[in-house]
């Protein structure tokens, strides 16, 4: 099996990936960072420490348009300069993507490229509306959530209207750390 | 001291029952997946028992709770299991109009609000835990600060729609302690404490 598409995302217990009303000039939505703050973490030796070094070790990038332009485009590069796949709906003439970003507005196309790109190793995904698009296609093969102890009560949730067909998953791995518990989630292929 | 303890069981995208919950079909469309941890029993509760060691953990502890809580919409899809959760503990039902006719085994409405409906549990079950169904009923508890601990049986599957548990919860943050992480393949078992501000 080729590496996998991974969707990485912090999610409060009640669903939510940003608190309400995410905007530019408030891009994670009213007291949203309170889902990164397990980011403090990062550099540290403990779970948290190996879930960010794991991303960071991905070999590409897909991203939601919206995430992609919440995050100032990360000026072309996410990090180490690897692809970045950025799927949208619509590309205005002219429009072109900084450093290694490039606009696809197929879904297939998109896995097909960033997996390309990322040759032997995982693709990491951002994005809550990309993430439903690739399920949806059968495309996403699992997820990273970064599952943060408080309910959030409002804003954009990452499971949103995906439709009567239910998704099994398998859960492969369980880290426990302060203030958040790392889930990975496999997605089994419907038979 | 007793805690009042949500028990429920909920899909990765947040889903308590699929679409279309009836009396007739209470876990609604393929909502039947969400307590498949517990093994198959038969009509009662005490006839389930869960086939792993996480899974009998919580579902013992579930079952020497000494009161129950229920929302009148839970309670009334499965008639309020005939009047006996286990054991034969008393059923609170905060409602706003108790109904007119008698019901079977010891199921008590409360009308004088959900804090004082708690409360009555909790004088009940002395110093055993409460134990909590309902969605609507815990997004009330939790806006009026009552609901202790949450221990949420998170089935590794996107349902894709339904009723969910957290909704309309409002702006104010509640913080939350993992306390207790039981892994197995058919749930990973979360107890988080409420921290209110």
């Amino acid at each position: 099996m080729s590496a996998p598409i991974r969707l990485y995302m912090s999610m409060s217990l009640d669903g939510f990936i940003a608190g309400p009303d995410d905007r530019t000039g408030q891009e994670l939505g009213r007291d949203g960072g309170r889902l990164f703050n397990w980011l403090d973490d990062r550099m540290s030796d403990g779970p948290s420490g190996q879930v960010y070094r794991e991303a960071l070790a991905t070999g590409a990038v897909i991203s939601g348009r919206r995430t992609f332009e919440l995050a100032g485009r990360w000026q072309g590069d996410h990090h180490d300069g690897v692809p970045i796949l950025v799927l949208t709906h619509h590309v205005d003439d002219g429009d072109v993507p900084p450093g290694s970003a490039q606009f696809v507005t197929d879904v297939a196309d998109c896995a097909e490229r960033a997996r390309a790109g990322a040759g032997d190793r995982a693709v990491m995904m951002h994005g809550a509306g990309a993430a439903q698009a690739l399920l949806r296609a059968g495309l996403l093969d699992e997820m990273e959530i970064h599952l943060v102890q408080v309910l959030l009560g409002g804003g954009r949730r990452l499971f949103d209207a995906l439709g009567p067909d239910h998704t099994e998953l398998e859960l492969v791995r369980v880290l426990e750390a302060r203030d958040v518990t790392h889930l990975r989630y496999r997605v089994r292929r419907r038979p | 001291m007793s805690r009042l303890v949500l028990y429920m069981s909920m899909s990765l995208d947040g889903f308590i029952a699929g679409p279309g919950d009836t009396k007739e079909n209470p876990l609604g469309t393929e909502g039947d997946r969400l307590h498949e941890w517990l093994g198959h029993g038969g009509g009662d509760v005490g006839g389930f028992r869960p086939g792993d060691e996480p899974g009998r953990t919580v579902f013992d502890e579930l079952m020497s709770t000494g009161a129950v809580v229920t929302g009148r919409r839970t309670g009334e899809f499965v008639d309020y299991w005939g009047g006996d959760h286990h054991d034969g503990v008393p059923i609170f039902v905060p409602t706003h109009r108790a109904p007119a006719g008698p019901l079977p085994g010891d199921v008590r409405f409360v009308a004088d609000g959900i804090a004082s409906c708690v409360a009555q549990a909790k004088t009940a079950a002395g110093d055993r835990d409460v134990l909590l169904h309902g969605a609507y009923t815990a997004q009330e508890c939790l806006r009026a600060r009552v609901l202790d601990v949450l221990e949420i049986q998170l089935v590794p599957l996107l349902l894709g729609q339904g009723r969910r548990l957290f909704d309309g919860l409002g702006p104010e943050h509640i913080e939350l302690e993992r306390v207790r992480a039981l892994e197995s393949p058919a749930a990973l078992h979360l107890r988080y404490e409420v921290r209110y501000p």
